[in-house]
């Protein structure tokens, strides 16, 4: 028995049926071909599977795919703007904050909702909100040293990596 | 190129890797899907020892979307049991072991059987219906039980769990302690642990009638190679390894079962099939970093001069002969540290008992002997009333000693110990924080600092030293490839021997090909993951051994040397110059401005990579008579020392490995009186890799494996119930440190070029989880000394440390 769902997954919408017991990074991975989102753990431990969801950071395991339906999902893959990388992905590039790179989709995308709630965080808080996530190789150093990096414009005051304008991503 | 003309090595290149992995770009085994491809799935045991008494297919072969199904009896009907490698040197009765557990399961977790199905739920639903019957046997989790009189053996074909007694000895260790002023002794501990790379297990097999391909993210192709090639006694294999989720030591070894079992699966149905092994398969039954118990004494003048070490070391290699010596022989690589001491006997027990196989990881051995040697130190200087960083200065090698032999053979190029304790004292204050810890306060706040290597450069010929007269040598020394490729458009492509895992290999060698020809980094760039087929790979074609920085740097820059040479032959030809006028920058190749003042007249003054390699693939009539077409070159690397002493002699000495870096770790920690719980205030490295290539991803690798050692020292790791369940099957459970618990660690380079390497370099990867368990040990003893407290065992949980407080000193 499969279920009918509607998800828009960066702002495109996808209709079709899923197991009830697909997960919704089964549904992203196994379906849609959006491999960018990772499991490590499928327990929520690990973040590698980070998306936001309705722009809320979700760990995809732990979310059945049919309670996405009706949801907006933006992944890894949804993150660049016009074809160019979101300042968080060239702030990792810039900052070595990545080795192995599978953590990394979690990692930014975790690293992008904070930005978005606190343009501006301290050292403190970036270690408190990334703290959801794990990371193998790096011991973190670079990692929330990019975060810092990315700050806030100073002519608006607001943060360059705010969650993208409806339809303004690219799958 | 010489050292002075470097214009990218040594500079903090943009990554080349990055930019795929930020945007979900990477390309890992589960990205990968093939037509009809089925998904597999592993039955494992849920006992820790017990007799399989019978594996019934039947219902499971049966069930909705299944395709197959493989039992013990087909494993051992279809294939051959792997050959012991040189992890198991030691072995000295043959012991098959297949691909699943055969007669026997030995620990929870071990492979049983295998099903595979159209899709994923599927091949686990029936998992089910395979009917296993065992007979459970008594479970034996600890070393001592293992080697008792009347234990139940784990292996009936030795007769014993103690599978490994031997012992190493170099200089007059005798002598020494016969005029020793005192002996220090000591029983020390290290537990079971891993690095829990993020991504696990993955195989995909594809059977085409040609040849079968294996996708894997193996560390050491190597090993999955051989394993299919002899498992299903067939040679058309093909290995290909992607983007790889880190390593660490985890994906050498264990994993070949995984391969075979997907290869022979694959070759039963006729489908391409896939596996991927879960989080929680991974922590039971992936491969663990061994408990290792020391049991040491020292004997030392009473100026705190050391004179020799005798170590017992016992080994619990838990359930498996297959890496029975690894953990033991890994010692040779840093057998003596830093320190210019001459006699040392270590002796060594492998116990098996009813807990996970032990596989490389983060540095397999030398942490052990680095903590060894520092907890010694410290002990020692507790023992004489003198200061801990004098005793170790009074031991260190110095540097007129540098090239430097130690006793079993290791030569250790250069160095600069007592620089690197200088500045690590400095970085963090040392005489203050001593100072301060004198005017006395309530805060429980110690500092330790420790020095070790960290070895580079395998030689595969290493664990023999435990069995000189074997006939069965390994491969000895050290070889690797690499191809360096000018194409048709003018951009250049090159390939490595060996995959990574996350360790910068397309961005560093990328520069060092940016120098020698003399073209962006931007446009060079890496051919693709490794391949069997394509890849140029010699005994050295590791992700391990911290391989990279000797053989296939060596490898691509003499690649690159060998296309340079062609491109100055080809470009002086076309431009009618003498080659020797002729230099290469920004992928054009032109006159040295002073070299030939008036020649321009003659015709065009330069040409461009891409008029080369039109020229070279496209054009004969253009071509110097005698010239091979093409721009493209292999080369080979070795290193001076691989020669002639890689083969142990009869002594047991032998190069272990080939550079030798080395870092000064300084730790300062509080402890919480009321829970035990430590908080690191600081962590402080001075490190010496020698050249670097790019200094960013020599910080990220020091970064990640110092952090991985402190969360080591303060408490991930594995813990097994008495009936040898593992307790510890998720990340949360195994208490991995996040953001909040890692330390904002410290770096200062103290770079001193190795003699002996292609451009000064020595290794930068798993080197600072080698001292840093030493390093917060030492620390936590030091804010432990108003209790008079000796920390002796890792991991310093808040259990143990609040023990160490109140209970047991």
């Amino acid at each position: 028995m499969t279920h009918s769902v509607r998800i828009t997954v960066n702002g495109e919408a996808y209709e079709g049926d899923v197991e009830p017991r697909a997960l919704l990074v089964q549904f992203l991975r196994e379906q849609l071909g959006l491999t960018g989102t990772h499991v490590g753990c499928v327990v929520g431990e690990c973040g590698a599977c980070s998306v936001l969801v309705d722009g809320v950071l979700v760990k995809s395991c732990l979310m059945l795919a049919v309670q996405a339906n009706g949801r907006e999902v933006t992944t890894i893959e949804g993150l660049r703007r016009g074809g160019r990388p979101h300042p968080v992905q060239e702030a990792f590039v810039n900052g070595f904050a990545l080795q192995c790179g599978f953590c990394t989709p979690g990692f930014v995308m975790a690293a992008h909702a904070l930005l978005a709630r606190n343009p501006n965080p301290t050292e403190e808080e970036i270690r408190r909100d990334l703290s959801s996530n794990l990371c193998m190789c790096t011991g973190y150093v670079q990692i929330v040293e990019a975060v810092k990096s990315v700050g806030s414009d100073p002519g608006t005051g607001r943060h360059r990596g705010q969650t993208p304008e409806r339809g303004d991503s690219t799958p | 190129m010489t050292r002075s003309d470097s214009r990218y090595v040594g500079a903090s290149v943009r990554s080349k890797e990055a930019p795929r992995h930020v945007t979900g770009r990477g390309r890992f085994v589960d990205d990968l899907v093939l037509p009809r491809m089925l998904h597999a799935f592993v039955l494992r045991s849920p006992y820790a020892h017990a007799r399989i008494v019978s594996a019934n297919a039947g219902r499971a072969a049966h069930a909705t979307g299944v395709y197959g199904v493989i039992t013990p009896d087909d494993v051992v009907r279809l294939t051959t049991p792997f050959k012991p490698g040189r992890y198991a040197a030691g072995l000295r009765v043959p012991v098959p072991e297949y691909a699943t557990a055969v007669g026997k399961v030995r620990y929870v977790g071990e492979p049983v059987a295998m099903v595979a199905a159209s899709s994923r739920p599927e091949a686990e639903d029936a998992l089910e219906l395979i009917d296993v019957e065992y007979e459970p046997l008594p479970a034996i989790v600890t070393t001592e039980a293992a080697a008792a009189p009347d234990a139940t053996l784990i292996y009936d074909e030795l007769g014993t769990n103690v599978a490994w007694q031997g012992h190493v000895s170099f200089g007059d260790v005798d002598a020494a302690f016969a005029r020793a002023d005192r002996v220090v002794s000591a029983n020390l501990g290290i537990h079971r642990y891993s690095s829990t790379p993020l991504e696990p297990f993955a195989c995909l097999v594809d059977p085409t009638p040609e040849r079968l391909t294996l996708y894997c993210n193996c560390q050491n192709p190597e090993v999955v190679y051989e394993a299919i090639t002899e498992a299903l006694g067939i040679d058309g294999v093909r290995v290909a390894v992607p983007d790889v989720g880190g390593g660490f030591g985890q994906k050498i070894h264990l994993i070949r079962k995984y391969a075979v079992l997907t290869a022979l699966m694959a070759v039963q149905t006729g489908r391409p099939v896939k596996w991927i092994e879960d989080r929680s398969e991974h922590m039971m039954a992936a491969g663990h970093s061994c408990d290792q118990e020391f049991d040491v004494e020292a004997a030392v003048r009473n100026d705190g001069e050391v004179l020799g070490l005798r170590i017992a070391d016992t080994d619990d290699v838990g359930g498996s002969v297959s890496t029975l010596t690894i953990h033991f022989t890994n010692k040779l690589n840093n057998l003596f540290n830093t320190y210019r001491v001459q006699n040392l006997r270590l002796e060594g027990r492998s116990v098996l008992t009813n807990k996970c196989p032990v596989v490389p990881n983060r540095g397999i051995g030398k942490p052990g002997m680095c903590f060894i040697w520092e907890r010694m130190m410290d002990a020692v200087a507790q023992e004489l009333g003198l200061d801990p960083i004098a005793v170790r200065r009074r031991n260190l090698v110095t540097q007129d000693q540098f090239p430097y032999t130690t006793p079993n053979g290791n030569i250790i190029g250069s160095g600069d110990y007592q620089g690197l304790l200088d500045r690590a004292l400095k970085n963090i204050g040392y005489e203050d924080i001593r100072a301060q810890q004198k005017t006395g306060n309530d805060r429980l706040i110690g500092i330790g600092v420790v020095i070790g290597l960290e070895p580079g450069g395998r030689n595969a010929a290493r664990d023999m030293a435990i069995f000189p007269k074997s006939k069965q040598m390994p491969g000895a020394g050290g070889v690797e490839g690499a191809t360096v490729k000018i194409e048709k458009n003018g951009s250049v492509v090159f390939t490595l021997g060996a995959p990574s895992c996350g360790q910068s290999h397309e961005t560093t060698a990328a520069q060092i090909v940016a120098d020698v020809l003399g073209i962006p980094p931007d446009r060079i760039s890496a051919s693709g993951g490794w391949d069997s087929s394509l890849s140029p790979w010699g005994v050295s074609c590791a992700n391990s051994g911290n391989n990279f920085h000797l053989y296939d740097i060596g490898a691509v820059h003499g690649a690159a040397m060998r296309v340079r040479e062609k491109v100055l032959t080809l470009a002086a030809h076309l431009l009618k110059v003498d080659r020797s006028a002729l230099d290469l920058r920004d992928g054009i190749v032109g006159r040295v401005p002073s070299a030939a003042p008036n020649s321009s007249a003659d015709g065009p003054a330069t040409i461009t990579f891409a008029e080369l390699g039109k020229i070279a693939y496209a054009n004969q009539a253009l071509l110097p008579e005698g010239f091979e077409g093409g721009l493209e070159a292999t080369y080979y690397h070795s290193h001076p020392h691989a020669d002639p002493g890689m083969l142990p002699d009869e002594t047991g000495r032998v190069r272990a490995q080939y550079t030798f870096g080395s870092a000064a770790h300084a730790a300062l920690v509080e402890v919480d009186p009321g829970t035990g719980r430590v908080k690191v205030l600081r962590y402080v490295i001075v490190s010496d890799n020698g050249t670097m290539i790019n200094p960013s991803v020599v910080d990220g690798q020091i970064y990640g494996s110092a952090a991985h050692g402190i969360s080591v020292a303060l408490g991930e790791g594995f813990v097994y119930g008495d009936d040898g369940q593992l307790l510890t099957l998720t990340l949360l459970d195994y208490g991995k440190s996040t953001t909040l618990e890692t330390p904002r660690i410290e770096i200062e380079h103290h770079p001193v070029p190795d003699p002996y390497t292609t451009l000064g370099q020595k290794a930068a990867g798993e080197g600072a989880a080698i001292p840093s368990p030493a390093a917060i040990a030492s620390a936590v003893e030091n804010a432990l000394s108003p209790f008079g407290a000796r920390v002796r065992r890792l991991p310093l949980t808040p259990e143990r440390v609040w023990n160490l407080m109140h209970v047991s000193r």
